[in-house]
């Protein structure tokens, strides 16, 4: 699978990377993105199978690429993973067509239960 | 109940927020602190704002620790055993994010959280006025300050989003 990472903290995409496979997801080819807009641009030019996500981004945030994602017409599984977790954006990014929402600090336990539907070990 | 009455009472979940965010980042145990403080020496700190735009309001949300710590973060963060000074900004950013986005699913429900920024200070002077409230944890031997308060000015910080911020929506 290839599987697109955005979050403008170089370190939280490290992170996100190692939880991965902590998650016992491996083998799979990770693209890493700082904004919204690039990797909106990436997931057009490329193609990915999973996009994670972080919310809060310049140039373009989370919720915002997903808009554009799903406007472009592509239904790629899209999961946020951000620092704030409130019910309310847990509502609007189903709303929105997001998988699920994840929250830091996080687990790869959450990782396992959000993303198992849709990554294969 | 004012701003500064409402995060006195929420003081032990900061306190124990603060515990979780370090532990889970730094792969340490925690500890709360009440009457330690900052040794002398250069400071890392990191802040962002939570902005209620029903009364325009914005509580300032502030990470601060010493450049030791900041660098064994740091270190654990990015992979590395030498971390420059872009990968300590990076990280605690990134911690300060972190607490930010806790913080207002604690305090701030509906609200827009700022981007963090994050600096390393040499030499700190003496603190600014603060009416906020400051928690304290041992993270290394060494203390991590979060504190929470009303601000006034927020010069500096970035907001999420398109820059005319027109795509901008938040729950």
């Amino acid at each position: 699978m290839r599987i697109l990472v955005a979050d403008d903290s170089r370190a939280m995409r490290m992170i996100v990377v190692r939880t991965l496979r902590q998650a016992g997801f491996t083998g799979h080819e990770i693209i890493e993105a700082e904004n919204g807009q690039t990797a909106l641009e990436i997931a057009a030019e490329k193609g990915v199978d999973l996009i994670l996500s972080d919310w809060d981004m310049p140039e373009m945030t989370g919720i915002e690429f997903l808009r554009a994602l799903r406007a472009s017409g592509k239904r790629t599984p899209f999961c946020f993973v951000t620092s704030e977790g409130s019910e309310q954006m847990r509502e609007l990014a189903d709303a929105s067509g997001a998988l699920g929402l994840i929250t830091k600090p996080f687990t790869a336990d959450a990782f396992s239960e959000t993303l198992s539907s849709v990554v294969t070990p | 109940m004012s701003a500064i009455d409402e995060f006195e009472e929420a003081r032990e979940d900061l306190e124990a927020l603060l515990i979780e965010v370090l532990g889970a980042v730094s792969g340490e145990e925690a500890m709360p602190v009440w009457d330690e403080t900052l040794p002398p020496g250069p400071v890392v700190s990191a802040r962002l704002a939570i902005h209620d735009e029903d009364d325009d309001s914005f509580t300032m949300v502030g990470v601060r620790t010493s450049s030791i710590v900041a660098r064994v973060l740091a270190s654990r963060m990015l992979l590395t055993a030498d971390p420059g000074p872009e990968d300590l900004i990076d990280a605690m950013g990134e911690l300060g994010n972190i607490a930010g986005g806790n913080v207002k699913s604690l305090l701030r429900h509906s609200c827009r959280l700022s981007l963090p920024t994050a600096e390393v200070t040499e030499n700190p002077g003496p603190e600014h006025e603060f009416s906020g409230v400051t928690v304290r944890a041992s993270l290394l031997g060494q203390v991590v300050e979060l504190s929470v308060d009303v601000a006034e000015d927020v010069a500096g910080l970035y907001w999420p989003g398109s820059p005319a911020g027109a795509l901008e929506i938040r729950p």
